[in-house]
């Protein structure tokens, strides 16, 4: 019995040695993806505004235009012919009319052909939908001035405080869709957008890389369920829920992968190469992104070759360094920044374990502690900026000049910047609250979301360099989860905290908006002393950089502002972030865009062993 | 015994009226803005976007006995809200992972009773000799050793180094042929699917893939079943009845098999029920390591995400099969013990 047993595991195992050695050969046409921060939220290009949908819809639709090789200063034409300019006669000297010539003869996966309409259908259908937090935003500001869908209605006589959208009359509906509708029109093979004001960055709104403004099929969307286009019944499909809308789990574009199958339960996204794309088909013939979040599970699978390419985070790199037949590309640019941002006006009541007494007594700080542009300033000279750097981030990045990425144009890189100053931080320190800060002291909470272990780090240096100046000074690095930051930031009730903000299309006014507009994001987290600074020093500016058409002009206002968000130390930016990739050697043809939410771009990639 | 049964079946909604107060009570502590980060994951959503409009488009800005009352009234229609951490509805997401933890629970379940009761009982019969030495030190080792480095330990070696026993369900090219092809799910276990598919090729691979997870699960349970087996034997051991027995001049076998095991296994019948509840319910750290994805990894990621309606709708999963176990446990129990089924 025994020896059965035995001469039956030797034949499991020889067999399992066998199917393991000729399971798995190199495949050219295979590539694996094994990502570990989570898989896609959703597949439609309405509502997708995080990096994994994004990464799945790059492969399968075709926008407008397209970064040339990945270059955010070299947009060319994609489904449109060419590119609009003042000088070819496709945008209106005032920058407020551009025409779109549509390329013909493109197929869809289901085997339509590219219309005009599809074009002005993806958008209108986009707007119309406009799921709550959805990136639709972008196509309201140029086209219609407001933010959202909620205020075309209000525009249109209705009121915009409608819990329900069957509660509105329909009759303003259909002003609201005639509002919106008016913006962008089908001339023969051509599309028309007309927009409020001049938009320099719009055309990179259309560009490939914001999944946002994805072509899609008319034809097949009604036959699938979705708006057919009629002016009356638009508010039927508007704000649903992600997972009921038509494209939350389907697919339809021009681009160079089919989708073949989302396995949401196994976390894994199955591409196929679609044979008819307009610029020829893919070397790959099949994709798998898959989402694994151990990092071990994903290290094995690419030392061994079951993965092309893996997601590692930025202080794991050393471990796959020295990884044999591993390839790590990093110092890639990215258009992000990540700030200290200060509250101007903190509640008190209730916010005890963030601001202690709520007074100047040395065990607290009052409601308007970083109101004084003297205590800002003296904690941005506190900061030791260059260590972080190499220490911390491991050099991944740079310092930033101001609120506005240096890899954007339109920045002072010239603009003199804060660096760890001990005794100009004591000197401002000195001045705050005209002394008596330095006299009595304070304690405050200083607070990042817990698991981010950089930000932690990036806080601590900040208390203890603080904390040297005056041992009255007392800062508490304070972890809080996700969720109650949200909760905190809702009621602008945290004195001091960390936030990162990516780009959306390549613009100075994508971080000039959110850093210093008063109806910016991170006002209304900065209380109301920031909203009241900010009408004062930088709306106008603001509004003036987004309307201005002349570089010359643009990059006096940016500046300005660059200048002025620094004088006033309204916040402190401290890192650029780059980022990086993992791959086997066979990986090539990889191209990089930092305008790309994806981080590959399967069509020009290709395997080629040794 | 069937009015035990309809008895304990009796308590069944009581039981799962309570599981869901439990956890709704503990949900309400949270603020609607504390919510909404379940259904937000990043700073992007709330571009241009606030949170009090989210909050209100996601209903979490009603009151908590509102929204108890509404998810009752779908429960009863059988929906249990929709899990923005697996984008799927809660039912279509258990039910889409439990096959896994089913096939993994069964392909585990064997060795480790089997292998524990026997490695108990060999500890036993040689009480205080090496090889119940060795026995023991093998059970401290088990009891001792995290799974998560011993699951470590197997992948590295097993897939890393021999390529073996690769992690996840079933190897890409397998994956495709079930995803894609013409490949029928009857019962969403793969080894089940693919021999009433005639595809003996992926019931062979995702028996490679249940290798490595099996083996560390029974690793650890080993060690946990040795030690109540081995305990419970030497108790039974020293019972008047059992020197009756070997009086009588039976064979060491004969007194073991018969007289101790069978008295000794109601203890082993309790720890086995719950351990059957743990392995449905999911291994966590197991399922991790080895990017198996059961109904534990679907758990543990919706509660780091706060995804309470998944939460919940496990939480209610888990009750339910918390009552069915132990109502197994208990007819095992009459089963093995005559005297459970007397009173």
């Amino acid at each position: 019995m025994k020896t059965k047993l035995f001469s039956l595991l030797i034949v499991l195992l020889a067999l399992s040695l066998s199917v393991s050695v000729f399971a798995a050969p190199f495949d050219p046409e295979t590539f694996v993806y094994v990502g570990g921060a989570g898989g896609p939220q959703t597949l439609d290009p309405a509502s997708s505004y995080d990096t994994a949908s994004g990464e799945v819809i790059h492969q399968i639709y075709d926008n407008l235009f397209e970064y040339v090789d990945g270059e955010l200063d070299n947009i060319g034409p994609m489904l449109a012919t060419e590119v609009p300019t003042v000088a070819n006669g496709l945008m209106s000297e005032d920058g407020r009319t551009i025409r779109v010539p549509i390329r013909q003869g493109v197929k869809f996966h289901s085997g339509a052909t590219l219309t005009a309409e599809d074009v002005r259908y993806s958008f209108l259908r986009g707007m119309l939908a406009d799921p709550a937090g959805g990136p639709m935003w972008m196509f309201f500001e140029p086209l219609l001035g407001v933010q959202t869908m909620r205020s075309v209605i209000e525009m249109a006589g209705g009121s915009g405080d409608f819990a329900a959208i069957d509660e509105v009359d329909p009759t303003i509906l259909r002003k609201a869709y005639d509002l919106v509708a008016a913006t962008i029109e089908v001339d023969g093979n051509d599309i028309v957008f007309h927009l409020v004001e001049p938009y320099p960055p719009f055309i990179n709104i259309l560009a490939k890389g914001g999944s946002w403004s994805a072509i899609i099929c008319k034809d097949w969307m009604v036959a699938n369920g979705d708006w057919d286009g009629n002016p009356d019944t638009w508010a039927k499909w508007y704000d649903l829920a992600i997972e009921d809308m038509t494209l939350y789990d389907h697919a339809n574009g021009t681009g160079p992968f089919k989708l073949e199958t989302w396995d949401k339960s196994g976390a894994q996204v199955l591409f196929s190469r679609f044979d008819e794309y307009w610029q020829g088909p893919a070397s790959l013939k099949s994709v798998v992104i898959k989402n694994i979040p151990e990092l071990a599970t994903r290290q094995l699978m690419l030392r061994v070759g079951d993965a092309d390419a893996i997601y590692v985070g930025q202080e794991d790199l050393p471990q796959v360094r020295s990884m044999p037949d591993v390839t790590v590309i990093d110092g890639l640019p990215q258009v992000t920044n990540t700030v200290l941002f200060y509250s101007f006006t903190i509640p008190v009541e209730g916010n005890e374990d963030l601001v202690g007494s709520g007074k100047l007594d040395g065990n607290g700080i009052p409601s308007d502690f970083f109101a004084d542009v003297n205590v800002r300033k003296a904690f941005n000279y506190s900061f030791d900026y260059e260590a972080f750097l190499q220490e911390v981030a491991l050099g991944a990045g740079v310092t930033p000049v101001g609120p506005i990425p240096q890899s954007l144009p339109y920045v002072n890189t010239e603009q003199e910047y804060y660096s760890n100053n001990p005794a100009k931080a004591a000197e401002y320190f000195k001045k705050a609250f005209d002394g008596e800060l330095w006299e009595k002291g304070f304690e405050v909470g200083i607070v990042y979301n817990t698991g981010n272990n950089t930000r932690k780090t990036a806080l601590e240096i900040l208390e203890y360099n603080v904390e040297s100046i005056n041992p009255k000074f007392k800062v508490n690095v304070i972890g809080l989860e996700w969720a109650t930051v949200l909760d905190k930031l809702r009621s602008a009730s945290l004195p001091v905290f960390v936030m990162g903000w990516v780009m959306d299309f390549p613009d100075t006014h994508n971080f000039a908006v959110p850093f210093m507009h008063s109806t910016g994001t991170f006002a209304g987290y900065c209380g109301q002393g920031l909203i009241d600074l900010a009408k004062v020093e930088f709306d106008g500016l603001v509004e003036a950089g987004i309307k201005a058409t002349d570089p010359v002009e643009r990059e006096k206002i940016y500046f300005e502002l660059q200048k002025r968000y620094v004088d006033l130390a309204v916040g402190m930016p401290f890192m650029e972030a780059t980022t990086h990739r993992v791959m086997r050697d066979w990986v090539k043809g990889f191209i990089y865009s930092p305008a790309y939410s994806a981080q590959y771009d399967y069509y020009t990639i290709f395997k080629e062993q040794k | 015994m069937i009015t035990y049964i309809a008895r304990r079946l009796l308590f069944l909604p009581i039981v799962l009226i309570g599981v869901t107060l439990l956890v709704f009570v503990a949900m309400s502590f949270l603020s609607p803005y504390q919510l909404v980060s379940a259904y937000i994951k990043s700073p992007e959503e709330l571009k241009n976007q606030s949170l009090d409009d989210l909050v209100r488009k996601y209903g979490l800005d009603q009151p908590v006995h509102v929204r108890y009352v509404s998810w009752v009234k779908n429960l009863l229609k059988g929906d249990l809200g929709y899990s923005v951490s697996a984008n799927m509805s809660v039912t279509e997401a258990v039910a889409k992972r439990f096959p896994a933890t089913i096939e993994l629970a069964l392909f585990a379940i064997i060795p480790v009773v089997l292998g524990g009761i026997w490695l108990g009982t060999i500890s036993a019969k040689h009480y205080n000799r090496p090889l119940d030495h060795v026995t023991r030190t093998f059970a401290i080792i088990g009891w001792s050793l995290p799974d998560f480095v011993f699951g470590l330990i197997l992948l590295m070696i097993f897939y890393g180094v021999l390529g073996w026993f690769p992690p996840g369900r079933l190897s890409m090219w397998a994956d495709t042929v079930v995803l894609t092809g013409d490949f029928v799910r009857y019962t969403g276990l793969n080894t089940v699917d693919s021999l009433l598919n005639g595809r003996p090729d992926i019931f062979w691979d995702s028996v490679r893939h249940l290798i490595a997870p099996v083996i560390t699960l029974s690793y650890l349970w080993w060690a946990y079943l040795l030690r109540i087996t081995r305990s419970s034997m030497l108790e039974v051991m020293n019972k008047d009845y059992v020197r009756t027995a070997r009086a009588k001049g039976l064979t060491e076998k004969v007194v073991v098999n018969r007289h101790v095991r069978r008295n000794a296994m109601i203890p082993v019948a309790t720890v086995s029920g719950s351990m059957v509840l743990g392995l449905l319910g999911g291994v966590v750290i197991v399922e991790t390591v080895f990017d198996y994805k059961g109904i534990g990894l679907l758990t543990a990621t919706g509660a780091q995400q706060l995804d309470y309606t998944l939460i919940l709708g496990t939480t209610l999963f888990y009750g339910m099969l918390l009552v069915l176990i132990n109502l197994v446990v208990d007819v095992l129990y009459a089963v093995i013990d005559p005297r459970v089924r007397l009173e």
